[in-house]
């Protein structure tokens, strides 16, 4: 996205007003015992995700997911001979990957220009994909994979991965297997799988931790692993565990919607 | 488990070299004697008819030719030199292999012995085949054949004893550190075989048991190496670099009292600085004592 | 990160080696290298130390300077990470080469110190929404031998329990403002409290087996790791996959198993040590960059 360095952007620093407002709704989530969408705590229950191959024409591959209020696009460009060589790019290609965040996409206003916590977030959706990508079957070349939020109501990573994968096999990249991304909060001693944003942002300090997990789901490999916050090492294993149960349940519904996308390019005369 | 391996650091002192020792030690920019009646050599440079140093070393002097030989350098190869390599590119008709010299060394497809015997031809289809016999990233050892004009070097691996390394462990160290001798390989009584190349690469590796023959030096084993040979090899190679680090030279018997003054210490302990000072230091006394 | 080649055949010697735990140099899988932390080495610095893993080397500067706390968290100060890879250490580093690896290095401090258990922020406040201290940690790579995330890790609780931050008071200004004032006494400062900062533990799938304090070599023949920060109390911080490939459920679980027990283990000798450097006081012989 080009940024208009000479137009007015307002006043230099501004804030948004949500800051101000008393802190009631953080304590509401921790109180319920239940969620307030009506999912159950600790449970495997994800967001029922809409999932669709091909929207963008232009590129190569592409796929839209929508889980709950959080709705991604990606876009894939490429295989196309590397821009940069390096010795390393000589036997395997590479996989480049952009996720941004659009600017009315989070309660508080973002800038255009990623920031380093965004370029973070990119590098941990490549090093999720990468191992499913059979990128030795592509030397000297590049892909480009764009991620893009328009929504982000919470586990954005984790539906970027799962986006993007899709995107890729849309765009007819060998693959060892789609990946899978599933992210998780701790909240206290339960766990909210597939967490809403004020589900991320809530709860009670000291006691939360998140963790998002990207999966292979026929190789049974994990391809990504991120968690933050204070947790004991079985809680963690308990939380990946879940994750990937997680993991599991958005399988059949992207294998549909990629079945789908094969099915509608297959030449009608056979149908 | 980690107790221990943390600690302040500490002053070692320096070896000092002693004031009384008639080595002639310059730095650049020194004059080294104003007679003209001397001719100029590597290291030096004229100014104003003052024969004067470029490089910090040591003043040589043969008849009437002066050169400067540099402690700290890289490897500046000599027509019989044992080197051991890294390829870093295969290219037509030729390999490039990193030797810890200035230039990339060249080793041609017409310098190495491809199997199927020595006097077997070279055809085209060797020559599309040569990443099949090395590739980037392998390791060589191989003998310098020439040194070009610009200073490069042409290796060839024409004898038996020379190709491609297979399981084992490289050190490296500065060239200088290497002592030249009528042989540079050694199966050592202690269970390893070793090549000291004269870059300063230094190959460990199991002794090897019969050699196959028809392979011509392509064919690696990838069986695993047996535990006892690890350890052996693994003692050699942080006994290597303790003698490395405290400058004595490197050849058979030095490696070899130092494997055995260290056997009292645990592999690992080899890594810290006092073990390696103490072992290195029996193990000059003992090369004193058998000089003497 | 500095490029080493490694062949076939090296790779499975280092391989196999591990399988039998025990690595080219002597190490069992769950060795470090030898280690030596010095603090206080730099004397424009409110806190520095310089850690010293096999021959990798790491400096930490830590200053302090008055900002405004951030609007989310009103009543807190914060912390900010640079890294540095100079070119002093890999030609690679040169020009903007190392500015990957910065970042990436920046951004995992950042996850890490991402808890409230790890510093306690609050006594980096001065006067909650108007003033706070900020925490510059600036790190810079001298050299780079393998596992550099364990060693910055440690070199920054080292640099974090050395530092001093002046004493600030708050006064009633001539026109009615608060007006801060910085205590005149060099002695009369606060220390931090560095007990919860976890250490890093990166460890490095080689075969079905896993190391810690992988040198570059090893690191060339693995595919995928395991980053992990653990306190002292055992309790994970941060975790995170690094490396090309991907891992198995199980082995994750084993490599968090063994990450917590090393991590754990290595916080006890670094404060008794950091301890003992600060009791000996003046008396202590600076080595600095001469050793």
């Amino acid at each position: 996205m080009p940024v208009d360095t000479k137009r007015v952007r307002g006043p230099e620093e501004s804030q948004s007003p949500l800051l101000f407002l008393p802190s009631i709704a953080k304590k509401s989530v921790a109180a319920e015992r239940g969620r307030q969408d009506g999912r159950r705590r600790g449970q495997a229950d994800v967001r029922p995700v809409f999932a669709r191959c091909g929207l963008v024409s232009q590129a190569k591959g592409s796929a839209y997911i929508e889980a709950g209020n959080t709705k991604l696009i990606c876009s894939v460009f490429g295989p196309r001979e590397a821009e940069r060589k390096d010795e390393a790019g000589a036997s395997s290609g590479r996989l480049l990957c952009d996720l941004r965040f659009a600017p009315f996409s989070c309660p508080n206003r973002g800038a255009w220009i990623p920031s380093s916590e965004d370029k973070d977030t990119a590098q941990g959706l490549l090093e999720a994909l990468r191992p499913g990508v059979r990128l030795h079957r592509y030397p000297r070349a590049q892909i480009e994979v764009n991620v893009l939020v328009l929504e982000n109501d919470g586990s954005a990573l984790a539906h970027a991965i799962t986006c993007a994968s899709m995107a890729l096999a849309d765009a007819g990249i060998e693959m060892y297997d789609v990946v899978l991304g599933c992210s998780l909060r701790l909240d206290g001693n339960s766990f909210l799988l597939d967490p809403t944003l004020q589900e991320e942002t809530a709860g009670e300090p000291g006691a939360q931790g998140s963790v998002t997990v990207a999966l292979l789901p026929s190789l049974n490999q994990v391809s990504g692993l991120q968690a933050d916050g204070d947790m004991r090492e079985d809680t963690l294993a308990e939380a990946v565990r879940a994750c990937m149960e997680g993991c599991h349940k958005l399988y059949p519904v992207i294998q549909r919607a990629l079945l789908r996308a094969v099915h509608k390019r297959a030449s009608p005369s056979e149908s | 488990m980690a107790a221990g391996l943390m600690r302040l650091p500490v002053f070692r002192k320096q070896e000092t070299v002693s004031e009384s020792n008639e080595k002639h030690l310059v730095v650049p920019g020194d004059v080294i004697t104003s007679d003209t009646g001397f001719m100029r050599g590597h290291g030096t440079y004229m100014d104003e008819e003052k024969l004067t140093a470029s490089v910090a070393g040591e003043v040589e002097r043969v008849n009437k030719l002066i050169c400067v030989r540099p402690l700290k350098t890289r490897f500046y190869g000599e027509v019989g030199d044992v080197v051991v390599g890294r390829i870093t590119e295969v290219q037509q008709k030729r390999w490039k292999v990193e030797t810890n010299s200035r230039l990339d060394s060249v080793l041609l497809l017409s310098s190495v012995n491809l199997p199927g015997g020595e006097l077997r031809r070279r055809c085209a289809e060797d020559e599309l085949a040569m990443r099949d016999y090395l590739q980037e990233g392998d390791l060589i050892n191989a003998e310098v054949q020439s040194v070009f004009s610009d200073g490069a070097l042409s290796l060839h691996t024409r004898s038996l004893k020379y190709g491609k390394l297979g399981q084992g462990v490289l050190v490296q160290v500065s060239p200088s550190l290497v002592k030249r001798q009528k042989t540079h390989f050694h199966n050592l009584p202690c269970g390893a075989s070793i090549i000291l190349g004269n870059n300063g690469y230094i190959w460990l590796y199991p002794t090897p048991g019969q050699q196959d023959e028809e392979a011509g030096g392509f064919h690696t084993s990838m069986e695993p190496v047996s535990l006892p040979d690890r350890e052996v090899i693994s003692r050699l190679r942080n006994c290597i670099l303790a003698l490395a680090t405290h400058k004595v030279m490197l050849y058979d018997t030095s490696v070899l009292y130092c494997y055995e003054s260290s056997r009292p210490h645990e592999i690992k302990d080899l890594l810290k600085p006092e073990v390696m000072e103490e072992v290195v230091m029996i193990t000059r006394q003992r090369l004193v004592e058998q000089a003497g | 990160m500095a490029a080493v080649q490694v062949c076939e055949a090296e790779k499975v010697y280092i391989m196999h080696g591990v399988r039998d735990d025990l690595r080219v140099d002597g190490r069992g899988c769950e060795d470090y290298r030898h280690m030596e932390i010095e603090t206080d080495v730099v004397s424009n610095t409110d806190g520095s130390a310089r850690v010293k893993l096999g021959y990798t080397d790491v400096l930490v500067g830590i200053k302090a300077e008055i900002g405004k706390p951030k609007p989310a968290a009103p009543d807190e100060g914060y912390l900010e990470f640079f890294v540095d890879c100079s070119a002093n250490a890999t030609p690679e580093f040169e020009g903007r080469g190392g500015e990957e690896l910065g970042s990436e290095l920046s951004c995992t401090l950042y996850k890490v110190f991402n808890n409230v258990n790890s510093l306690e922020l609050r006594a980096l406040c001065i006067a909650p929404r108007e003033h706070c201290w900020v925490l510059y940690v600036d790190v810079l790579l001298l050299q780079c031998d393998g596992n550099l995330f364990d060693a910055i890790s440690i070199a920054i609780k080292a640099a974090l329990f050395n530092t001093r931050i002046p004493k600030v008071t708050i006064t009633e200004g001539e026109e009615g403002g608060a007006e801060l004032e910085l205590s005149d006494d060099p002695y009369d400062c606060v220390r931090l409290n560095v007990e919860n900062v976890p250490c890093i533990v990166t460890l490095c799938k080689i075969g079905h087996r896993h190391v810690v304090d992988a040198t570059l070599q090893e690191k060339a023949c693995s595919v995928a790791g395991l980053l992990v920060s653990v306190t002292h109390k055992g309790t994970i911080t941060c975790v995170r996959k690094v490396g090309g490939g991907s891992l198995e459920p199980e082995s994750i679980f084993e490599m968090t198993e063994t990450g917590k027990r090393v991590g754990k283990a290595l916080h006890a000798p670094l404060m008794k040590l950091l301890r003992d450097e600060e009791a000996q006081g003046k008396q202590r012989q600076k080595v600095g960059f001469l050793g």
